[in-house]
C-alpha cells in the first residue's frame, strides 16, 4: 500500500514532514551538543586549563601525582610581586609569573620579538634562565632584547616581550607589569619564602569523565585558602553568557519539536482525508475496520522507521554543514555528538506519529463504505478533544524531555495556550458573526469576506496554527535579539580596554591633558583609596584565616562620588544629596551579601591606621564585565577628603595606537597601565561565536516554521482549488479569483500575526523573567513586524499554493479533484 | 452558432503523445439540441470541454458566434463563459460550503447581476426545490443536487448550455425527470444545448446526434 501511495504522491507530504521534523530535531540537538562542547573548550582558555586549583601556599604534590596517574595533563604556575632590576639604577615592582613547560594546557600564549611588535604564538613559556618582559617594562627598565635583568638573586636574559596569556584576566588585580619566567628558576631567585604573598596554581586538563572523577576526589581535601576553579568560577560573565546561550539553543530545539508536531498533524490529516474514499472502497470490498487499522498502523510504523532513518541522516548532514560553515569561527572542532540526538530524533518521530498522525488515520477505519455510492458523505475525520489532548501532552512531554527545563516548557505552553484561546475567541466573533448570503462573487472584497466566514471554523483553526508558528518564531527572534543586545552592550566596540592606576593627585591634570591631546577616549578619573572592612554593627569580623565563610575582614578599593557612578544601578536605599557630610557609604550588591549587611547597617573601616565608621545607605548593582572602573564601596567626597588617594581610569586604545603607551609611560613612570585589550578581545570573540550559533539555529527554526506555514496552507488548498475552479468554469476572471484568495489569506495572516504578537510578548515576558534571568522590556517594533510578516507570508504562500487554479484550464483542475 | 474546424487535442502520455481528437469539423446552429455519443474514451468529454472553452485545443479552432475561442486568453474565455455559457456536470460540481441558493446565485454574482438572489430563488422554485434553498449539497439527494446544477446553469440565461453526462450519476427514474426538466427549460429559454451522453433515451430527445469513435466523428 505504501508503495502505491508513494506513486500516487500523497505519501510524499507526510514523509517530508516527518523527515524534516526528525532532521531538524536531530540536527539541532547534535549541533547544540557539539557546540556546547566547543564553546566550553573555548571558555577553558580563560583558565588555561579545564580545572584549576589555587592556593596561597604550595599545593600538595599528591594531587598532581593522582591526576597524572589517571591520565590528566598537568601544569603549574606561581604568581608573586617582586622588584625587577636592570643595570645599577633602574628597578620596578613587577608582577612575576613562573610557568612550567606544559603551560598553557588550554588557549594560546603569545609573545613578540620586540616591545609592542607583531604578536606570535608560543608553544611553551620562557626556557630556564630567560624571561619575557611586558612591552612597557622595556621602556621603564631601559633594556632591550638580549640584555639582562635581575629578580631576587638570579640574573635572566630578556628574550622576548610577553604579550598575552590565556588566563591573563585572572591576574587583573595583580598590578604591575608582567614578567614571565620558567617555573624551574624559582629556587634560584630566593624570593619566595614562607609567608610571601604568592599564588600557586595547579592546572589540569583531560577527558570530562576523568576530570569529574579527579574533581570528586580532590574537592573534599581542599583546605582553607585553597580553591577549585572551573569555567563558571573563572569567568562568571562568560559562564552566564554560555548558560543563556545553552538555554536559547534548548528553547530553539523545543520549538522545533512543536513546529514538527504541528506540521505532521496537518500532513496526516490531509493524508487521511484523501484516503477516505480509498478506505470506503476497501470496506465495500469486505475489509473490516480492524484490518484497516492494522494496515494503516503497520504502514505508519514502516513510515516512521523510514522517516527516522532518512531524518537522522539529514540531521547529521545538517549539523555537519553547520560546522563546515562555522569552522573558521571555532577554536576547536568538537568530536561527534554521540547517540542522544539520534535517540531524540527517533523518539520525536514515533511520538509525533502516535500523537499527531495516528488519531486521524485511526478514524479512517470508521469511514463509511457508503462513500463508494455517495462521495459527498461527510468523512468521519473530525478532530476530537482527545486528539488535541494527545497532541498537547506529546508536545509538552517532548519539550520537557528535550530541554530538561520545566519553566521553559511551561512558558512556551502558556504562549501556545493563549494563542489557541484567543484564536477560538476570534472564530466565534469575527469569522462567524453575521454570515453573508451567497458567495458574493461580484467583488473581490466581498468574495474574500464571504470565503472567510463560510469556512469560519476551519479558518479559525488555520489561523491558530499560523499564529502558533509565527509566535514561536517571534519568541525566538525576540529572545535572540535581547540576548545578543545584552551581550554586545557589555562590550561595545569602544569599550575601555586599558586601565591606568596609581595616578598621583598632582598628576591628574597632566594625565587628562595628555589623553585629550592624543584623542584617547577615557572614563572619568576616579579617586582610589585602599582600606579594610573590620567590623559590622560594632561586631569585629574574623580574619580570613579564622573562618571558612565569606564574612571576614577584607581589603577593598574605596572611591568617592557625588553622583551614582556610570553603569551602576541602585537596588536598595537612596543616593545621598550632593555635598553631604554624613558618614555614609554605598555598597556593591554581592559585596554587601558577602558581609551580610544591608541598608541601615554600620560598618567599621580602617584606612591606613585611621578608623572610620559609616552607615550603609544604598546598595548598587554593577556589571563587572564592563571593563569600567568599578568599586565595592563609594563614599561622599567629604567623608574621604582627608585620606591620601591616588586616581584611576580606564580608556580605549586601538592596536595601532599602542605606541602611545611608550610615550605615556616615559612621561609618567609611576603610573601603572594595565593592558586588558587581549582579554576584551577574547570575551568579544566568545560572544561573537555564541551570537553566530544563535543566528544559525534561528535560521533552521525559521525553515521549520515555514514548513508549518506551508503545511497549514496546503491543508486547505483542495477545498479552495475546487471552489476556485468551479468559479473559473462559471466565468470568474483570474484577477477576481487570485484577488479573493489573496485577501482571504492576507486576512488570516493578519489575524494570525496579531494573535502571535500578543502571545509572543507574553511568552517572552515569562521566559525572560523566569528562565533567562533577564529584564523584560516590551518590544513595540515587534507589532508591525509580527503582523506584517503574518499578513505577507500567509498571503504569498496561500496564493502561491493555489496558483494552479488560474494557470491550468479549469477542466484539468475539475478532473483532478 | 458553434463551428469547430480541424479540432485536435493531443496529450503527452508515458513519454509519447496520445491523440484524443483527430481533426473534428462540426457546426451547431443556434437553438439546436445536439447529443455527442460514443464509447468510453472516444473523446466526448474532451470535445465538450473544447467547445465550451474550458480547455485549449492543440490545433484547430472553435468559433462561437463571432468569437474565436483560440484567440482569447484564459481570462477572455472566462469572461465569455460568464456571459454566454452554462454548464451541467456529471458530478454536479456544486460547492459543498454553499447552500443550494448560494450555488445558484454564483454565476449571477459573477455577471454582476443585482437581483441574483431573486433570480436564483425563481430558478430553484422552477426545479421544484423552493423549499430546500437553504440546504447544503450534502443534505440533498443526487437528483436534487443535479436539479440545483440545472437551476444554476439556466439562472444566468446562457445562450449555450453544455451538459456532460447529466444523468450519468442518477438512477433511471430520476434521470428521466432531469431530462424532462432540462428540455423544458431549454425550450422556454431557446438555449442551444450540447450534451455528452451514453444514454440513448437522452440522445433521442436531441435534434441531432454526433457519434465519436477513436477521436473522430463517424456520424
Amino acid at each position: 500500500m505504501l508503495a502505491r501511495d508513494w506513486r500516487g504522491g500523497e505519501l510524499g507530504i507526510l514523509i517530508a514532514a516527518l523527515v524534516l521534523a526528525v532532521a531538524v530535531v536531530t540536527g539541532i540537538s547534535a549541533f547544540t551538543t557539539r557546540l556546547q562542547v566547543a564553546l566550553e573548550q573555548e571558555s577553558h582558555r580563560f583558565l588555561a586549563a579545564d580545572l584549576v586549583l589555587r592556593g596561597g601556599r604550595e599545593l600538595p604534590a599528591r594531587w598532581r601525582a593522582q591526576a597524572e596517574e589517571s591520565g590528566l595533563a598537568f601544569a603549574s604556575t606561581l604568581s608573586f610581586p617582586s622588584m625587577v632590576f636592570a643595570g645599577d639604577e633602574d628597578m620596578i615592582l613587577a608582577s612575576i609569573k613562573a610557568v612550567s613547560e606544559a603551560y598553557p594546557l588550554r588557549g594560546e600564549l603569545t609573545y613578540s620579538d620586540e616591545p609592542f611588535g607583531p604578536v606570535l604564538p608560543a608553544t611553551t613559556g620562557p626556557g630556564p634562565g630567560t624571561v619575557w618582559l611586558d612591552s612597557r617594562l622595556f621602556a621603564l627598565l631601559d633594556v632591550a632584547v638580549g640584555e639582562r635583568v635581575t629578580i631576587g638573586e638570579a640574573d635572566f636574559e630578556v628574550v622576548a616581550a610577553a604579550r598575552t596569556e590565556p588566563d591573563q584576566s585572572a591576574g587583573f588585580y595583580s598590578l604591575g607589569p608582567r614578567v614571565l619566567m620558567n617555573y624551574a628558576d624559582i629556587p634560584a631567585t630566593g624570593v619566595v619564602q614562607p609567608g610571601s604573598r604568592v599564588e600557586y596554581r595547579q592546572l589540569y586538563a583531560g577527558a570530562p569523565d576523568t576530570l569529574a572523577g579527579f574533581r570528586a576526589w580532590v574537592e573534599p581535601q581542599l583546605a582553607s585558602g585553597q580553591r577549585l576553579l572551573d569555567v563558571n568560577q573563572g569567568q562568571p560573565g562568560i559562564g552566564r553568557a554560555l548558560e543563556r546561550a545553552e538555554q536559547f539553543l534548548l528553547l530553539a530545539g523545543s520549538l522545533a519539536v512543536v513546529l514538527a508536531g504541528v506540521a505532521i498533524a496537518l500532513a496526516a490529516r490531509r493524508f487521511s482525508e484523501r484516503h477516505t474514499d480509498y478506505v470506503a472502497i476497501m470496506k465495500s470490498l469486505g475489509a473490516a475496520s480492524g484490518a484497516i487499522n492494522r494496515l494503516y498502523g503497520s504502514s505508519l510504523m514502516l513510515l516512521g522507521a523510514l522517516a527516522t532513518l532518512l531524518g537522522c541522516a539529514a540531521g547529521w548532514a545538517l549539523q555537519a554543514l553547520f560546522f563546515a560553515l562555522f569552522a573558521d569561527q571555532l577554536p576547536v572542532m568538537p568530536g561527534p555528538a554521540g547517540i542522544r540526538p539520534y535517540a531524540i530524533g527517533f523518539a520525536t518521530a514515533f511520538a509525533c506519529l502516535l500523537c499527531f498522525a495516528w488519531p486521524p488515520l485511526r478514524r479512517l477505519g470508521q469511514a463509511s463504505p457508503l462513500r463508494v455510492l455517495r462521495r459527498d458523505m461527510p468523512s468521519e475525520n473530525r478532530r476530537t478533544l482527545g486528539d488535541y489532548l494527545a497532541g498537547f501532552v506529546a508536545v509538552a512531554g517532548l519539550m520537557w524531555w528535550y530541554s530538561g527545563d520545566w519553566k521553559l516548557t511551561l512558558a512556551l505552553l502558556l504562549g501556545l495556550f493563549i494563542t489557541a484561546v484567543l484564536g477560538l475567541g476570534l472564530a466565534l466573533t469575527l469569522l462567524r458573526g453575521g454570515r453573508l448570503v451567497g458567495m458574493s462573487a461580484g467583488s473581490i472584497w466581498r468574495l474574500a469576506l464571504a470565503g472567510l466566514q463560510r469556512r469560519g471554523t476551519a479558518n479559525a483553526l488555520q489561523v491558530v496554527i499560523f499564529a502558533m508558528a509565527i509566535m514561536l518564531l517571534l519568541v525566538l527572534v525576540l529572545v535572540r535579539t535581547s540576548l545578543i543586545r545584552e551581550w554586545q552592550a557589555q562590550l561595545p566596540s569602544d569599550a575601555p580596554n586599558h586601565f591606568m592606576l596609581n595616578i598621583a593627585p598632582e598628576e591628574v591634570q597632566d594625565v587628562e591633558q595628555m589623553l585629550r591631546a592624543n584623542a584617547v577616549p577615557s572614563e572619568a578619573l576616579y579617586p582610589m583609596i585602599r582600606g579594610r572592612v573590620m567590623s559590622v554593627n560594632g561586631e569585629e569580623l574574623p580574619s580570613h584565616e579564622e573562618t571558612d565563610t565569606e564574612r571576614h575582614q577584607r581589603g577593598a578599593n574605596f572611591t568617592w562620588s557625588d553622583g551614582i557612578p556610570v553603569g551602576n544601578q541602585l537596588v536598595a536605599g537612596q543616593w545621598w544629596l550632593p555635598g553631604t557630610e554624613a558618614d555614609v557609604v554605598s555598597l556593591e550588591e554581592e559585596f554587601a551579601q558577602r558581609l551580610g549587611v544591608t541598608v541601615g547597617d554600620r560598618i567599621g573601616l580602617l584606612i591606613g591606621a585611621a578608623p572610620l565608621e559609616v552607615t550603609v545607605t544604598s546598595v548598587r548593582k554593577l556589571d563587572w564585565q564592563s571593563f569600567r572602573p568599578n568599586f565595592f564601596m563609594v563614599f561622599p567626597p567629604q567623608v574621604l577628603k582627608d585620606f591620601p588617594a591616588t586616581f584611576m581610569t580606564s580608556f580605549h586604545l586601538d592596536a595601532a595606537e599602542k605606541p602611545f603607551l611608550n610615550q605615556f609611560i616615559r612621561r609618567f613612570p609611576t603610573v601603572t597601565v594595565v593592558e586588558m585589550d587581549v582579554v576584551v578581545e577574547q570575551v568579544r570573540g566568545i560572544i561573537d561565536q555564541v551570537s553566530a550559533a544563535v543566528e544559525l539555529v534561528l535560521a533552521v527554526i525559521l525553515a521549520a516554521g515555514s514548513l508549518v506555514l506551508v503545511a497549514g496552507v496546503r491543508a486547505s488548498v483542495d477545498t479552495r482549488m475546487h471552489e476556485s475552479s468551479v468559479l473559473r468554469a462559471l466565468g470568474a476572471r483570474r484577477s477576481l479569483i487570485l484577488g479573493g484568495l489573496a485577501i482571504e489569506f492576507a486576512s488570516m495572516g493578519l489575524f494570525a500575526g496579531i494573535l502571535a504578537t500578543v502571545a509572543a510578548e507574553f511568552s517572552v515576558y515569562v521566559l525572560q523573567a523566569w528562565v533567562l534571568d533577564m529584564r523584560y522590556a516590551p518590544s513595540p517594533w515587534l507589532w508591525p513586524i509580527g503582523i506584517g510578516l503574518g499578513t505577507v507570508l500567509i498571503c504569498a504562500l496561500g496564493v502561491y499554493s493555489c496558483r494552479g487554479v488560474v494557470s491550468s484550464p479549469p477542466v484539468a483542475v475539475l478532473r483532478e479533484l | 452558432m458553434i463551428r469547430a474546424e480541424d479540432l485536435q487535442k493531443r496529450v503527452p502520455m508515458a513519454g509519447r503523445e496520445l491523440e484524443i481528437l483527430k481533426g473534428i469539423n462540426l457546426e451547431i446552429k443556434s437553438g439546436e439540441t445536439v447529443a455527442i455519443v460514443g464509447a468510453s474514451g472516444s473523446g466526448k468529454s474532451t470535445l465538450l470541454g473544447l467547445l465550451a472553452g474550458l480547455d485549449e485545443a492543440s490545433s484547430g479552432s472553435v468559433v462561437i458566434g463571432e468569437t474565436d475561442l483560440a484567440a482569447l486568453d484564459e481570462d477572455g474565455r472566462a469572461a465569455f463563459r460568464a456571459e454566454n455559457v452554462g454548464f451541467v456536470f456529471q458530478s454536479f460540481q456544486l460547492l459543498p460550503a454553499l447552500t443550494a441558493l448560494e450555488n445558484v446565485m454564483l454565476p449571477l454574482e459573477l455577471k454582476g447581476q443585482q437581483d441574483a438572489r431573486q433570480q436564483a430563488e425563481h430558478f430553484l422554485a422552477r426545479v421544484e426545490l423552493g423549499q430546500r434553498m437553504d440546504h447544503y449539497p450534502r443534505q440533498l439527494s443526487g437528483g436534487e443536487q443535479q436539479r440545483v446544477a440545472i437551476a444554476r446553469a439556466f439562472a444566468s440565461r446562457p445562450e449555450i448550455l453544455f451538459a456532460d453526462e447529466p444523468t450519468g450519476n442518477l438512477d433511471s427514474r430520476t434521470g428521466d425527470h432531469i431530462i424532462e426538466l432540462l428540455f423544458q427549460l431549454n425550450q422556454e429559454h431557446g438555449t442551444t444545448l450540447v450534451l455528452v451522453t451514453h444514454d440513448l433515451k437522452l440522445a433521442d430527445r436531441c435534434q441531432r446526434c454526433l457519434q465519436l469513435d477513436g477521436g473522430e466523428l463517424v456520424a
